[in-house]
């Protein structure tokens, strides 16, 4: 695999640094001196089995879990933990936000704070499919309505970089293609994407590089070519090549 | 590239204020509590105006019994009495469900992401708090008009006090509800938090009152101390600030235990100097002693013609009291004088000389119960605790001459007899079902293209 640097000379300034992130709970180390990147416009898949510590990762990167060690740098300025929302935005996992409002009224909510206009809105529910269910309480949509919901909300922010946690967790093959196209439109646009991504065959199908996450430890980091190289694989798939590093 | 908009500093309030009173109307628990609170205030209504009515049968053939009746303690204390205990157990379930139900949804780590500094969301939050407390104040409300349509007497201003005094309460309690959710994983939790507090206090003020010394200064810490001054028809500088403090003190210190991702050892770092804030706050608030009566009947002042002589009187008054603190002689002399001197005179000052008095000893110390007043070079002592007595005693030290009454001051009273049968349709029929259908009206969803007009920044 070739060395952050080089990938960095490569890509150009990454836009989001992470340089040992540790992250202990107890005795327990949850994330160990976590080192990765993110370039400009690139879609970064988080790669690594229940439990390798995705979710603690990227909540300690956006400040929401404090963590013990390592630093992040934005544009190669370091972010401290208090600056972090104004240039990273997070969706969690498993969160089904106001349940009792109706979807319209969490749509207009965010689209409110962040002054969006009426075509933006309107092209973003187009987008993922959400108009038919505006209507319906939040507690009332299926797992993959609310997880539509909640990648509206990620895209009506105006930051530069979302980090999305399990982002196609609750829906089917054809939907998972849709919503990576989606993904993929605002990537070409210039967005960044960090997505923690259990299934390695959408991770394969949607990201341009990879972090292999296990027991909390970065154990690979590239594209598919440069860990296939890494791996000594040269046709593996991601799944190869995760279990042959991991 | 992505467009980036300049939208850190400029997030609009507006749409948390709505999502936030959303979120409250969105619930069963405001709704659930305006049905309860229509029973419950309905019977305590009907309680008092046939009490009242009752009371009312005599004065009406004697206009002397009428002067003590005032709708203040006859309908506006207990009818908003049940409206205080309604607050105190149920309002911090709707309290707590604008920040327990984020934190147990997972909403909270996308709100606490949006561009608002965490106070800023602590304070929406109360004020949609208010605003739910003043939706819940309508059953009391419209208590007080079926009052009037009933022929009643209101008194604006000491009317309006009470109210304030309510809405301080209940503010209080949302702020102490908001701290509760704050510190705890989830709603029930919080509940118990809340509920350990308000019911606390009223244990603490059962078991401490009128103990001397820390005790007494903590007694006076107790929530149920808040609403007294109100329903006696004081507007008291002290409480306003010591009520202002803890409310300032809950929203901070929900301010510091919010926000995910800070350690909770630095949160108790942080949290140190808002209670020793509010501590010293508090402190100076028990000894501010500004407080203006509001009574129509002006009981918690002297007669006219008295508070215009004494409030010519320039000279210190300097009262000290061989009383304990817990002897009723000093309670009803601090009531039915020395709080009226402190308000009628530029400068009083009282000091309490007597130590735990106790029957057996009494002949140890013959001198308890005799309270000194010096005016000026001069000073007197009397053991009575009746105005009567004393305001006599205090002009002879002043070398002034009793004041004759003025004529026309006297207070009425507004005796009525009625009877409130009819209000129960009001309280146990329409009012309910008024309330059902704005529960309905709120749950129906609007056109799509509104919510955008209405939050949003169309362009």
């Amino acid at each position: 695999m070739a060395s952050a640097e080089s990938l960095t000379e490569k890509r150009g300034s990454p836009l989001l640094r992470v340089s040992g992130l540790t992250k202990r709970y107890g005795g327990e180390c949850a994330i160990d001196r976590a080192t990765f990147y993110a370039s400009p416009g690139e879609i970064l898949g988080v790669i690594g089995p229940n439990g390798a510590g995705k979710t603690t990762l990227m909540e300690a990167v956006v400040g929401l879990v404090a963590a013990d060690s390592g630093e992040i740098f934005w544009r190669e300025e370091p972010l401290p933990a208090s600056r972090r929302r104004n240039e990273l935005f997070y969706l969690p996992d498993g969160v089904r936000p106001y349940q009792d409002q109706v979807t319209a009224d969490v749509i207009s909510f965010f689209a409110g704070v962040y002054r969006c206009s009426i075509a933006e809105v309107e092209a973003t529910l187009s987008s993922v499919g959400l108009q038919s269910v505006l209507h319906k309480r939040v507690c009332t949509l299926s797992k993959g309505y609310n997880r539509r919901l909640l990648l509206s909300l990620g895209l009506l922010t105006p930051h530069e970089l979302l980090l999305m946690d399990e982002p196609f967790d609750g829906f089917d093959l054809r939907q998972t293609r849709e919503i990576i196209g989606v993904l993929r439109h605002h990537a070409e646009r210039g967005r960044t994407f960090v997505l923690a991504i259990h299934q390695l065959a959408d991770a394969e199908r949607i990201c341009d590089r990879f972090v292999l996450l296990a027991s909390g430890q970065v154990r690979g980091l590239g594209t598919l070519e440069e860990l296939r190289a890494k791996a000594s694989l040269p046709n593996g798939s991601l799944e190869d090549i995760f279990l042959a590093l991991t | 590239m992505h467009s980036r908009k300049p939208y850190i500093r400029a997030a609009p309030l507006s749409p948390l204020l709505a999502k936030e009173v959303r979120e409250i109307l969105s619930g069963r628990s405001l709704w659930t509590m305006l049905l309860l609170l229509c029973p419950l205030i309905g019977y305590s209504f009907f309680q008092a105006v046939s009490l009242y009515s009752e009371s009312s049968s005599a004065a009406v053939q004697s206009p002397v019994l009428a002067n003590s009746l005032s709708p203040l303690d006859g309908i506006l204390v207990p009818t908003l009495g049940s409206f205080y205990v309604s607050v105190t157990l149920l309002f911090p379930f709707v309290a707590i469900r604008v920040l327990g139900q984020e934190k147990e949804s997972g909403a909270l780590r996308l709100l606490v992401q949006l561009p608002y500094r965490i106070p800023t969301l602590v304070i929406m939050k109360l004020v949609a708090v208010v605003l739910a407390w003043l939706l819940a104040s309508v059953p009391a409300l419209s208590a007080l008009a079926v009052w009037r349509l009933l022929g009643g007497h209101l008194s604006f201003v000491e009317t309006s006090n009470l109210l304030f005094g309510h809405l301080l309460y209940g503010t209080l309690v949302g702020a102490l509800s908001l701290f509760a959710a704050s510190i705890t994983e989830s709603a029930a939790t919080a509940a118990i938090v809340a509920l350990a507090f308000t019911i606390g206090s009223w244990v603490l003020d059962f078991t401490i009152a009128g103990q001397p010394g820390f005790l007494a200064w903590i007694a006076k810490l107790s929530l149920t101390q808040t609403l007294r001054p109100f329903e006696q028809g004081l507007l008291s500088g002290g409480l306003l600030m010591g009520i202002t403090a803890a409310i300032c003190g809950f929203v901070a210190l929900a301010s510091v235990w919010l926000p995910p991702g800070v350690p909770p050892r630095q949160k108790v770092l942080r949290s140190v100097p808002c209670i020793l804030g509010v501590a010293a706050i508090l402190g100076l608030a028990t000894h501010a002693g500004w407080s203006v009566d509001v009574t129509e009947d002006r009981r918690n002042s002297f007669a006219a013609a008295d508070q215009q002589l004494l409030a010519t009187l320039r000279l210190p008054l300097v009262v000290s009291v061989r009383l304990s603190s817990e002897d009723p002689r000093y309670v009803d002399l601090q009531r039915n004088v020395l709080s009226k001197l402190e308000r009628a005179m530029p400068s009083v000052s009282v000091s309490l000389a007597g130590n735990r008095h106790h029957p057996a000893t009494t002949s140890s110390d013959d001198s308890y119960g005799e309270v000194e007043y010096s005016y000026g070079s001069r000073s007197d002592v009397s053991r009575s605790t009746s105005p009567r007595e004393i305001l006599p005693l205090i002009y002879n030290l002043a070398g002034v001459s009793q004041p004759s009454p003025i004529a026309g001051s006297e207070y009425p009273g507004y005796p009525l007899v009625v009877s409130a049968d009819a209000t129960f349709v009001w309280f146990f029929g329409a009012l309910p079902v008024l309330i059902a259908f704005c529960w309905w009206r709120s749950h129906r969803p609007r056109r799509f293209d509104r919510y955008l007009k209405h939050e949003g920044d169309p362009s």
